[in-house]
């Protein structure tokens, strides 16, 4: 109770921060420990300083206990051992709310904003002073300010369901500096953003660190984004910081090569692959998201044996429907989508499996897999109906146990055995299982909804190239990427999309980067070059 | 939270073992079992005392154990009925209109042939048969609609079993009562008494339904742990977005699975009006044999779906009712002191349930940090 009071007492929030100077440590994590339930060691023994005008980059692959550091921060959780200290004061978070007082603000990866309400209420939600009278004019005029002071666009009366993720992003970010957020703590702060809102918003954390702020962005595969904003990186690895370097000495490379513990190539080989008959073929395809809007717009392309067509574009766009509307998950509005000359459009997804067509989800956990089911009972997913495992109805579990052990030797899966609980596996290795029992089916078709997102760099690379194996074999790939580098790198067709609809089928031969990224950010213009 | 220099956490576990489970079963129930013996020590009895009794009674004393069999096999159905769709995820609080429906069925079949006047125009084994299919079909049927409800509009399967025991309670009424085609001619507000063809054979003074639990038991093992569909059950049941992807069908895992519970329960109906030895007609009191059968949501529910262990589950259950009552009548009891304790149990073993999803540690809080607070 004694301690309860104490923090209640430090509303030193005002004071804490005066006469700050660039260079002077402003947080300090030591001796961070943390472990979870079964004994995993999350965080040990963690240590690290940001200084006042830095921008200090947290790096590591998914499970080198990132998330949970950053948890620790913002109050989420607490360390078993370790200290924090607010320059120089020892603190203790029990929650984010005392984390906020002290100064520290949070942009979560996925955004925790109400979609039906306006920015502004979005930013006054859970503000201490929301809990009398706001006078929301004035509020209002000193949310602008800010936004304004760090070159953000806000319309504090928008709606947030009709932002793009790049602008909830700034919402968020401007929601943390309105409750005078001093450190900020950024988790993956491009993964959704296109390369022009990308650019932005690094200018804008430049001009952050200049009102002697810290920034600590917390980032899994951005290497190119930490090299360019960072001054200092910490790189995590298995709950261990493995090195810290100034930005100026690292490369690429290094940075790679500390985060996963071994060399990497970048650069994936895509041997030339000469095009067969049409698989797919969609003409005027169109379909409404779960609001009832039309969010998929008389789209129509081919794709043809031993051919990767790569989608591109932002969150929201209509690829996301046209991947369910392709296998059946949702209803075509109209338009016709025909598979290897038959007319699938409205067939039941089963009968799909069955005809060699396969789809990875992008929600890997909800849709992809069933947490709760043993890697032997996942893979069953697309062999229950299979006669080679499915005799008179009986399952064959011994042949489907054999089947899991050969895609965790082959696939590189990192898991106590095929009987335990997917829900144990890390998102890489849940993915590579997702992946492997839906390519070990060897579908004609393989439509892969977002497969590298959110993944390491180790699971990128090999999720990337078992497609171009795929491809290889002559499989049909349709890959829906946020990431204009793996649709640059995969692809042999690229078709943008913006807003629901496909702007414009390119060659990826004769695609540059800066073309596809205004055409997925809606400002490309035909004539101009 | 700290107390006397320790810490106390409360943490998610990732999954419990079999073994534990059963243990923690075990746990609750003793911790009922103890909480109840202060309404005994508040009667002026010896806990210890009335607990003999009450399983003395209920497994132990020839008359009372039997008792209980009939109990154990009409609450074995019930939670098998409440499994199957439990299984898939959908809840099935309809047992008691299945079973109305599925006994009023396997007296619908005996009074068509005749039965209502002592005499039966056919052979007891074929009509005997004919009253199971029949109960079976009915309660399937009563299922059938929740199940096609759920799978094609997606309407609360809980509201639409809560009230079709409603209209089925009425029903079963009308049907019995004054005026009513299946009433008894002595008119005490029961149905006639089955004539001695239609009334189930015993084994070793046992209804024949026994059997049919142990059946359905090994059956449902089979269904979940090696069988297509049951996979399909179990995992739709764990993920409809997942089972969706999948390509299985969710309106046909609705109606099924309805389908095949509700079954379960009409026969759980058949067994208790027209197999156990001295009933052999739908009693006045149907109305409790309706309520008992929410216990075998309990069993089902407590036993996490598992059918092997809700047979305990059901044993206790039903040896409690016919030792709780045979012992208020013995110590002379306060009225109900026999649903208390079981109610009790059930809050217990439901409370329990914490711990298959939680457990709680201590630890010390080193000095120099609660120093350093």
């Amino acid at each position: 109770m004694f301690k309860a009071r104490k923090q209640e007492g430090i509303e030193l929030h005002g004071d804490i921060w005066k006469h700050i100077q660039p260079g002077e440590v402003v947080l300090e994590a030591r001796g961070i420990t943390k472990r979870y339930p079964g004994g995993v060691l999350a965080n040990d023994h963690i240590d690290f300083k940001i200084r006042a005008g830095e921008i200090h980059a947290i790096l590591g692959e998914n499970g080198a206990g990132k998330t949970t550091l950053m948890s620790i921060l913002f109050g989420l959780l607490q360390p078993d051992e370790g200290e924090i200290y607010v320059r120089g004061l020892p603190v203790r978070f029990r929650s984010p709310e005392d984390a906020i007082k002290m100064g520290i603000g949070m942009v979560h990866q996925h955004r925790k904003l109400v979609p039906a309400h306006t920015v502004m209420e979005n930013i006054l939600l859970g503000h201490p002073r929301s809990r009398g009278v706001i006078d929301v004019k004035t509020a209002e005029e000193e949310v602008v300010a800010i936004a304004e002071r760090y070159g953000f666009k806000i319309d504090p009366r928008a709606r947030v369901w009709q932002l793009t993720e790049g602008e909830k992003q700034v919402v968020e970010i401007v929601k943390a500096l309105y409750r005078g957020a001093k450190i900020l703590i950024l988790d993956e702060p491009t993964s959704a953003l296109t390369p022009v809102e990308t650019e932005r918003l690094l200018e804008s954390i430049e001009t952050m660190t200049q009102d002697a702020l810290g920034v600590v962005p917390f980032i899994t595969h951005k290497l190119p984004m930490v090299l360019a904003i960072s001054d200092e990186v910490t790189i995590l690895r298995r709950g261990r910081v493995v090195d810290r370097l100034p930005t100026a000495e690292a490369t690429e490379q290094i940075l790679a090569e500390r985060m996963v513990g071994r060399p990497v190539i970048f650069t994936l080989q895509k041997p030339p692959h000469e095009p067969g008959q049409p698989v797919l073929q969609v003409e005027g395809l169109s379909a409404r998201n779960n609001k009832g809007v039309l969010a998929l717009k008389n789209v129509s392309f081919t794709v043809r044996e031993g051919e990767i067509l790569g989608i591109a574009g932002v969150a929201g766009n209509g690829q996301h429907e046209l991947a369910e509307t392709l296998f059946g998950l949702r209803p075509a509005e109209s338009g016709r989508v025909q598979f290897l000359g038959q007319d699938v459009t409205h067939a039941p997804i089963l009968d799909r499996w069955k005809m060699g067509m396969g789809y990875t989800p992008a929600e890997r956990t909800e849709v992809g897999s069933i947490g709760d089911f043993s890697l032997v009972e996942n893979v069953a997913m697309n062999y229950y109906f299979d006669e080679r495992y499915n005799r008179a109805g009986f399952l064959d579990y011994g042949g489907l146990r054999q089947l899991t052990e050969q895609i965790i030797e082959e696939f590189d899966v990192a898991t106590p055995g095929p009987d335990v609980k997917i829900q144990t596996l890390s998102g890489g290795n849940l993915q590579k299982v997702i992946m492997g029992r839906v390519l070990s089916r060897e579908p004609k078709l393989v439509i892969a909804n977002l497969p590298a997102q959110g993944l390491d760099v180790g699971a990128t690379e090999f999720v990337q190239r078992k497609l171009l194996e795929a491809r290889a074999r002559d499989a049909a790939v349709i890959l829906i990427s946020e990431d204009l580098d793996e649709i640059l790198a995969l692809s042999d067709w690229i078709a943008p999309m913006y807003e629901g609809e496909i702007v414009k089928l390119l060659p990826a031969a004769a695609a540059k980067k800066e073309v596809v990224g205004a055409m997925i950010a809606g400002v490309y213009k035909e004539n101009e070059p | 939270m700290s107390l006397a220099g320790y810490r106390i956490r409360v943490q998610r576990r990732a999954s419990v073992p079999g073994w534990k489970a059963a243990l923690f079963s075990v746990l609750a129930i003793l911790f009922g079992l103890i909480l109840f013996s202060l309404i005994f020590i508040q009667a002026k009895q010896n806990p210890l005392e009335v607990y003999r009794q009450i399983f003395r009674y209920a497994f132990f004393n020839e008359y009372g154990l039997g008792l209980t069999i009939n109990r154990f096999i009409f609450l074995a159905f019930a939670s098998y009925a409440f499994i199957i769709p439990f299984r898939a995820g959908l809840w099935n609080i309809g047992m008691p209109g299945q079973l109305y429906l599925g006994a009023l069925a396997a007296f619908g079949v005996v009074y068509a042939f005749g039965g209502k006047s002592g005499q039966v125009s056919i052979a007891s084994g074929p009509l005997i048969v004919l009253m199971v299919v029949a109960a079976m079909v009915a309660g399937a049927l009563v299922g059938g609609i929740a199940g096609f409800l759920r799978g094609k509009w997606n309407v609360n399967e809980i509201v639409v079993t809560m009230m079709l025991n409603f209209i089925l309670f009425y029903l079963v009424s009308f049907m019995i009562k004054d005026g009513g085609p299946f009433m008894n001619l002595g008119g005490r507000g029961e149905s006639f008494e089955l004539p001695d063809a239609a009334r189930a054979p015993l084994i070793a003074g046992y209804p024949y339904t026994l059997v049919l639990v142990f059946l359905f038991m090994i059956a449902l093992q089979v269904l979940f742990a090696r069988m297509s569909l049951g996979y399909q059950i179990r995992a739709f049941g764990q993920s409809p977005p997942a089972a969706r992807y999948a390509g299985i069908k969710p309106f046909r895992i609705s109606v099924l699975v309805f389908l095949l519970g509700g079954a379960l329960a009409g026969l759980a109906g058949y067994h208790y009006f027209a197999a156990v030895p001295g009933v052999y007609k739908i009693a006045r009191t149907y109305g409790y044999f309706g309520d008992l059968s929410f216990y075998g949501l309990i069993c089902g529910l407590i036993s996490l779906g598992n059918p092997i262990a809700a047979l305990f589950m059901a044993l206790l259950f039903g040896g409690l009712s016919i030792g709780g009552r045979y012992a208020q009548g013995k110590l002379h009891l306060g009225f109900g002191v026999d649903f208390a304790l079981m109610g009790v149990l059930m809050i217990s073993l439901v409370a329990f349930q914490f711990f298959y999803h939680y457990q709680i540690t201590f630890s010390r809080v080193p000095k120099s940090r609660a120093l350093a607070d």
